[in-house]
């Protein structure tokens, strides 16, 4: 055989049958890992609203990005608060953290560490439920603080963890810019508004670009 | 190395597992050896994640190795190898969220692994499929055991625990958290590494003797 | 057989040959070494440069602050006895070299810190710092400052429990507090520049009290012992680039005279900056050693994670002494260059 023609044979050939075996399994695998990541999300909603039994897909369109935000209903269907994520740098890299934030938009109703590789046995422990369950009911208003070595004073405060003060901050700071942009985005009076129907997306879309940037709009 | 004829099948098994264990004699696959060895269920998931792709990728290519164009093998080989990988990675992210989540990035890095290449071009493309098998189970194992023994050290020394288990109270032993860190692996890797030369060459000194 | 075929050369390099490790202590270019000196002579009276320190800290942390040099004192000198013992190298712990590990050691440590910690940092700064790189002359990094780097790393939250000075005594009832640099990171307070000088503030033993550290580097200084140019590029250029922050907004910024006297600043500059061994040995090589260490501090203060910086500037700077040693290299009186146009 002419080698230019074997050369070509053996990368389509190694080619075609690596992507059929690998859509057999993607087929196969795709549905089971979006069903745990699914899961994992339903779990993390759930924390942070305890009251939620179920919950619906909120979003909008802000100049490029689609912020997305989870509205948690129990079981009649009424909701019950919001859920969404806050990420941003933390000592060593991302500190994802889960918010649930009461429908009065004043207090938070808990946080769930998602993600963080913050220094084992120090940092991390801002994923231990002593240092997450310290966020309940705490005020947003004017922002969340944190205070060290004591006790909170003030509705807005919690106590850092001792020598993480840098991962402990990067929480807090975290939470506050995710409540800003959510406050500013998501109004609480037309939440219903940013429901994403399965049926309509275009609608949506559409929706959302028309929407100044600033979405001064939005909030009167 | 690969004499054709003559060859053992337990010579070829057995040489991974101390002769030329991969991170510590051959230095390669350092860094999953470095990555993910802070606890020893972690090095096991991910010894054995490589075990996979190595022995699927020794068997495949030792299989195909006479239909190959010479000029075009690597490439053949990666395309395989990342299929293989790829699997594997599904399989982990499907079956063990948790184990998948741990592992983060570098299953899929297992395709620049420079072991799977590594054994296809010095061993599999000039071997038969029974003895590559062999070469691949071996270095497999000895690849997932170096993993576990760091993590065996790592995670002693570091968390006090062993499989996720407490073992060492806090009382009693206060964890080395730079165990767990970056800096511990290669404080652990480069003893390890130490070790096994002295032990070799204790060996060799000894069989000089004989 | 090849770890004795090593020991061999090393045997015969290090006490017959005029090229010694001690010996590196000498092939600087600075002029101030006679041929009396010796390498107990020098360390003897750098230990006696660190008693101001060691008797200021004393005072502010009490027996717990003795307690801790005494621990790290005799760890460093087992260690390294124990070291050269087994390696079968010629035993030169009475050098002193190790007792200055030691303090210098226990002198960046907190003073409530455990004793296990304190063994386990004096023998990674010795056994892992100094002898595995071949012992006093070829260690790349300051022994002692690679063993608080590894204490850091081991236990980050025991190196940064600090208690008030003055309260240790009643061993129970510490009162934890921050320290000055700390306390400027995380909540927006400058201490008073006065309590820094004087020492009166939480902080590591050796690095509280800036004036007896000034005591003891001057007296160094005066011995002859200290080449000038380092902690003058070193303590200068931290305090003309914290200066630049300061004068561009002093509500946000410490002044310069903060950063010469919290933390680590003054212990670093007179007493670590200065090793011989980890320094370079030129003149610019020294400047650049010195000038770029200091900007690296008040970059890791400011802008870092950490508080302090003083600790990984020296050793980032250590890392790079070959190359400038290398590259400084002044040129032979009356040679050409290679390159002439």
């Amino acid at each position: 055989m002419n080698p230019v023609a074997k050369m070509f044979m053996n990368l389509v050939g190694v080619g075609v049958v690596s992507g059929v075996i690998l859509a057999a399994v993607f087929h196969k695998a795709d549905p089971m890992i979006q069903a745990n990541k699914e899961k994992e999300l339903k779990e993390a909603i759930f924390v942070v609203l305890p009251e939620a039994q179920d919950y619906k897909i909120l979003e909008k369109k802000v100049g490029q990005e689609t912020l997305t935000i989870y509205e948690g209903v129990d079981a009649a269907g009424a909701p019950v608060g919001i859920a969404f994520k806050a990420d941003g740098g933390g000592f060593q890299g991302n500190v994802g953290v889960m918010v649930g934030l009461g429908l009065d938009y004043l207090k938070l109703k808990g946080i769930k560490i998602l993600d963080q590789v913050e220094t084992p046995g120090l940092g991390n422990r801002i994923a231990e439920p002593e240092f997450q369950d310290q966020f309940k009911g705490v005020e947003i208003t004017p922002k969340v603080e944190y205070i060290k070595n004591r006790k909170p004073e003030k509705p807005n405060q919690i106590q850092s963890i001792t020598g993480a003060t840098i991962s402990s901050d990067a929480v807090v700071k975290n939470i506050n810019n995710a409540v800003t942009k959510v406050l500013r985005e998501f109004p609480k009076d037309d939440l219903e508004k940013y429901v994403k129907k399965a049926e309509a997306p275009a609608h949506a879309g559409k929706d959302g670009n028309e929407s100044p940037k600033e979405s001064d709009n939005g909030g009167k | 190395m690969a004499e054709n004829n003559g060859y053992s099948l337990w010579y070829e098994f057995k040489k991974g597992l101390w002769q030329d264990i991969p991170p510590f004699r051959l230095v390669l696959g350092t860094c999953p050896t470095l990555a993910v060895t802070n606890s020893v269920v972690n090095g096991f998931a991910m010894g054995m994640a490589t075990l996979f792709v190595l022995l699927g990728s020794n068997i495949i290519i030792s299989a195909i190795r006479k239909y190959v164009a010479p000029q075009v093998r690597i490439a053949a080989y990666v395309v395989i190898i990342a299929l293989l990988v790829t699997v594997a990675d599904m399989f982990l992210a499907a079956f063990f969220p948790p184990v998948s989540k741990a592992l983060g990035p570098y299953v899929p890095l297992i395709v620049v692994n420079c072991i799977i290449l590594g054994r296809a071009e010095a061993y599999a493309q000039k071997n038969p499929v029974v003895p590559s098998i062999a070469d691949a189970l071996g270095i497999g194992i000895g690849f997932t055991l170096s993993l576990m023994t760091m993590g065996f050290i790592r995670e002693i020394l570091g968390f006090g625990s062993l499989f996720n288990i407490k073992i060492l109270p806090p009382s009693l032993f206060e964890p080395w958290i730079v165990m767990i860190l970056p800096a511990g692996a290669f404080l652990v890797f480069g003893t390890l590494i130490a070790i096994v030369n002295y032990i070799s060459s204790r060996k060799s000194a000894a069989s000089d003797k004989a | 057989m090849e770890e004795k075929t090593i020991d061999k050369t090393e045997l015969k390099s290090a006490p017959e040959s005029p090229a010694g490790p001690g010996e590196k202590l000498f092939v600087t270019s600075s002029p101030h070494f006679l041929n009396k000196e010796s390498v107990p002579k020098i360390m003897h009276t750098v230990v006696l440069a660190l008693f101001p320190a060691m008797a200021a800290s004393v005072y502010f942390f009490g027996f717990r602050a003795l307690l801790l040099y005494v621990i790290c004192i005799g760890a460093c000198l087992i260690t390294e006895y124990a070291y050269q013992k087994y390696m079968k190298k010629p035993i030169k712990v009475y050098d002193g070299s190790a007792i200055i590990t030691g303090i210098l050691l226990a002198m960046t440590l907190p003073p409530g810190f455990p004793v296990f910690g304190a063994i386990l940092g004096s023998v990674f700064a010795i056994g892992v710092g100094k002898q595995l790189f071949g012992g006093l002359g070829f260690n790349i990094f300051n022994p002692a400052l690679l063993g608080r780097a590894f204490l850091m790393a081991t236990y980050p939250v025991l190196t940064t429990t600090w208690v008030e000075p003055r309260t240790v005594q009643k061993a129970v009832d510490a009162v934890s507090a921050a320290t000055p640099l700390a306390l400027m990171k995380f909540e927006h307070k400058f201490t008073p520049v006065l309590d820094l000088f004087t020492g009166n503030v939480a902080g590591s033993l050796g690095e509280t009290s800036a004036i007896a550290i000034l005591i003891g580097g001057l007296f160094l200084r005066y011995k002859g012992y200290v080449n000038w140019k380092l902690p003058l590029g070193y303590l200068g250029s931290m305090a003309a680039f914290s200066g630049i922050f300061w004068l561009i907004d002093p509500t946000k910024y410490p002044d310069p005279l903060f950063h010469l006297f919290a933390g680590g600043a003054m212990l670093g500059a007179w007493f670590m900056v200065t090793d011989m061994v980890t320094s370079p040995t030129t003149d610019l090589g020294q400047w650049i050693f010195a000038i770029t260490g200091g900007i690296m501090a008040v970059v890791i203060r400011l802008f870092g994670g950490l508080p302090e910086g003083v600790m990984y500037s020296i050793l980032f700077m250590n890392a790079f002494v070959p190359l400038l040693n290398k590259h400084t290299r002044p040129r032979v009186f009356g040679a050409i260059k290679a390159k002439a146009e």
